[in-house]
């Protein structure tokens, strides 16, 4: 076992000698879940963890006794102790009792308090991790989905401007996400610099510092096409809808057999935690395990990633700042079908297995999701400190050549008349990467 | 909480931590500018000397369309009245609008709805799996006033339902007293999979194919299977029933229109008015919830959709001539959507403790509305069971939800 694969020895040490203990029994399903599934967290997530425990660990007997009164109290209220309550994991059941529970609300607030007292006291303590490196988000919606001009922005309620955009220079990329990326094509399919380069010339950080999620596949094939094994890891975490066909028909069959109770759903949750999901994968994921369980987990909490390209971009780009906090994550919307009659009633995921009509584009339906959801990225990084300040946020409309900026002060476009071309776009959020 | 993660989340997702609603759309309705209530209010009340007296024999019939969960920023807010033509423009001017109705219990579906029914906040198992604890308003009236089970009704599109929304556990009432409860879409469910079983998915893709699929799968299931509680008959189709059911199938797949789970709700509905007419008729629609895939243009759809079929059951009961004059309508959402923004992914969800998820509007029509006239000051969701029992002329329990002085009965 490799070092990393365990918590720091001083949160072991602690561990040994019956920290857990010390936590209310509603923190234990979290606790010992992340415990067990080391191996699979990203670097941002076991700070957390370590993070709590670390702090708790600093405590007298009495002080973490008054850390813990609320939720301790609270608990009692409830009556948790008279549940059925996993405190192995964080079941659908667990969830269900109590959310139901009138003191949910207060239970919730109880236990934040908590994460706040801890984060405070690495805080002063000085070993709060650096949030001020210069972030990037790129969303794209692609040229195939129509936009209104008039309408589209409205929701980012002024937080950034429209800059209108010279694509000329992408129109030999599959997208001008892919040219962003990518580069410049030269002679004989070799790529000039593209943002993964730069991202790459950061230096040796975690893959998860970067991460690229497709709608579809053409975005991803084309940046595994410019490594020589076609497969590499090296550009970070690739995520691609389209690629990963097998792994979401598996994860959707399993779920669809599942009755209608809370018991059934455990044990189909409980069944889809433990199957072996590698084979599932397509190359580029083969030895990322922590990503593996990443889409494990992104499946199992639904938000349409299974059923929908659009919605698995969304939701898989929301997850990956929970839990990674990347400083460059880029993703492509796509188009889905329309629902077919009558089956769709009944069935969202592969509705071509149950009805032989042919699937038709919804090219309007579609650019309605993908603006609500391109904003609902840009609002899930802005959740949390590290995009609050140093973090460019560009949305690129690709079918009215324009892009919606949000960005702090420090980053600067050319001061050329608009339209502003794509290259210079590039250069500007290479810079800002570098 | 930095992390925005802590022990109890919902698998794997934030934990829910209170949501920032990071845009700031109106909270306020639109309705003082749009003017239209103007109109409303200048207008004489349309039959008002056809007022019901409400005795359990005055023929007094009440209809509850509820249309899952929905925003105000996606209906009653400005920006949202483009989804609900029917609701702001055909009905608003002639109704008794709520523009608070507030659901402060569980933000989940079968809770959600028996709050409504019993007039008590329940806090059973979101799937279904027990009743609720208190009567609801079909056994209030079935027991008080001795009503036929053929009178209380309730014909719904969510999945999240089963037919112990039509009875509560109290030993007082129970099932003897309880509502026939039947899920339409569930018939299309059981014919996709009978298809798929039989290698017969061209079919479904045939309209005159899938008219035969529908009534093989309602031939080839009884009550239990589908999910149903028609008549106390687990075990057969009711011959009451099946005429109504091939007459809502026919409607539905011959009508050409849309093919929604709702629309097949929605033609169910309409045939148990006419074959039953029943004293009290609970329609559920949910083709909006196809905003927990994520799909925002699908959602709007949903919205749409729940305009028009509500539109069109309030026509049903102006032309039918068992409901026309004797029947209060009321529509209401069972709760709102969680914030642009929130930790609990927006729209998708509705778990969210905000005025998003929890503040939403109803609308009443009918006998029960004196004058036309919005009401500004909040109610709650548990109002509306005592209400409504009140206008059947039940005697009146202990509940955790106050008659609405509004309503006329």
């Amino acid at each position: 076992m490799r070092a990393d694969d365990k918590p720091s020895p001083d949160i072991q040490d602690a561990l040994n000698k019956g920290l857990l203990k010390r936590l209310p029994l509603t923190f234990l399903p979290f606790v010992n879940q992340q415990l067990s599934q080391w191996v699979f967290l990203f670097p941002n997530e076991r700070q957390s963890v370590e993070r709590l425990l670390r702090y708790v660990a600093s405590l007298t007997s009495e002080q973490s006794a008054g850390l813990f009164r609320d939720v301790v109290q609270l608990e009692e209220k409830m009556g948790v102790r008279q549940w059925e309550f996993s405190t192995t994991e964080q079941s659908i059941l667990n969830s269900s009792q109590l959310a139901r529970s009138p003191y949910f609300q207060e239970w919730r607030r109880a236990v934040q308090a908590v994460f706040d007292a801890a984060d405070r006291h690495e805080s002063i303590a000085g070993k709060a991790p650096n949030r001020s490196r210069n972030r990037l988000v790129l969303l794209n919606v692609p040229r195939s989905l129509p936009l209104d001009r008039n309408q589209l922005w409205k929701r980012w309620q002024g937080t950034g401007r429209p800059v209108a955009l010279d694509l000329g220079s992408a129109q030999q990329a599959h997208s001008v996400l892919d040219f962003l990326l990518n580069g410049m094509p030269q002679a004989a399919g070799v790529r000039g610099d593209g943002l993964l380069d730069e991202a790459r010339k950061r230096g040796p950080g975690s893959p998860a510092d970067t991460w690229v999620v497709d709608a579809g596949r053409s975005l991803i094939d084309s940046i595994l096409a410019q490594n020589a094994d076609g497969a590499s890891t090296k550009d970070g975490v690739l995520l691609s809808y389209g690629r990963l066909d097998l792994y979401r028909q598996n994860f959707s069959h399993e779920m669809n057999t599942m009755r209608k109770d809370l018991a059934d759903a455990d044990a189909v949750f409980d069944r889809l935690r433990k199957v072996e999901v590698a084979p599932w994968c397509p190359p580029e994921l083969a030895s990322a395990a922590a990503v593996q369980e990443f889409l494990r987990s992104l499946y199992l909490t639904g938000n349409g990633a299974v059923i929908f390209g659009n919605s698995f971009v969304e939701w898989a780009a929301s997850e990956a700042f929970r839990r990674a906090r990347p400083a460059f994550l880029a993703a492509q919307f796509g188009v889905r079908s329309k629902p077919k009659p009558f089956t769709s009633v009944a069935v969202f995921d592969n509705p071509d297995q149950v009805n032989p009509l042919p699937a038709v584009d919804d090219l309007a339906g579609s650019a309605v999701d993908a603006q609500m959801l391109a904003l609902y990225v840009w609002l899930a990084a802005n959740r949390y400190e590290e995009y609050q300040r140093s973090t460019v946020c560009v949305c690129v409309a690709e079918s009215i050549s324009e892009a919606y900026i949000v960005a702090p002060p420090e980053f600067s476009l050319p001061k050329s008349i608009e339209p502003l071309s794509v290259d210079h776009l590039g250069q500007s959020l290479r810079d800002w990467i570098a | 909480m930095q992390e925005g993660r802590c022990p109890g989340a919902e698998m794997g997702s934030a934990f829910p931590v209170e949501p920032v609603p990071l845009l700031h759309a109106s909270r306020r309705t639109f309705l003082r500018a749009a003017g239209m209530l103007v109109a409303g209010l200048a207008l004489p009340r349309a039959r008002a000397n056809e007022k019901v007296r409400t005795t359990a024999n005055s023929g007094h019939k009440i209809v509850v369309a509820v249309i899952g969960g929905v925003r105000r920023d996606e209906t009653f807010a400005p920006e949202g009245l483009v989804n609900i033509p029917h609701l702001s423009t055909d009905l608003l001017p002639k109704s008794l609008f709520y523009s608070h109705a507030r659901n402060e219990g569980v933000t989940a579906h079968f809770n959600a709805i028996s709050s409504i029914l019993t007039g008590n906040w329940q806090r059973v198992d979101d799937w279904g799996k027990l009743a609720p604890t208190s009567p609801t308003l079909f056994e209030q009236y079935r027991k008080g006033l001795g009503v036929d089970r053929s009178d209380t009704w309730v014909v719904a599109s969510n999945k999240a339902l089963t037919s112990l929304i039509g009875a509560s556990s109290d030993s007082n009432y129970g099932p003897a007293y309880g509502a026939n409860v039947v899920f339409p879409k569930q018939l299309m469910l059981q014919a996709v999979a009978d298809a798929l079983r039989g290698g017969r998915t061209a079919n479904m893709a045939d309209r005159s194919k899938v008219e035969s699929e529908l009534e093989s799968a309602m031939e080839g299931s009884n009550y239990e299977g589908l999910g149903w509680n028609v008549f106390d008959a687990a075990d057969r189709l009711d011959p009451r029933v099946r005429s109504s059911i091939q007459a809502a199938i026919a409607g539905f797949v011959r009508g050409g229109g849309p093919t929604s789970g709702d629309e097949l709700t929605f033609f169910m509905s309409r045939e148990v008015m006419r074959k039953f007419a029943p004293r009290v008729l609970v329609v559920v629609f949910s083709d909006v919830e196809a905003a927990h895939f994520g799909a925002y243009s699908m959602h709007l759809s949903g919205i749409r959709t729940a305009d028009r079929l509500a539109y069109q059951l309030w026509q049903e009961v102006e032309a039918n001539p068992d409901y026309r004059g004797q029947t209060t309508m009321v529509i209401l959402p069972e709760f709102g959507r969680d914030p642009d923004g929130s930790s609990t992914n927006g729209f998708f969800n509705h778990r969210a403790n905000v005025d998003s998820t929890r503040d939403t509007w109803m609308m009443t029509l009918g006998t029960a509305v004196d004058r036309p006239q919005i009401v500004e000051r909040p109610i709650r969701h548990v109002d509306l069971c005592p209400t409504l029992a009140d206008l059947l002329g039940c005697r009146p329990l202990s509940v955790q939800g106050t008659r609405l002085v509004e309503f006329q009965g």
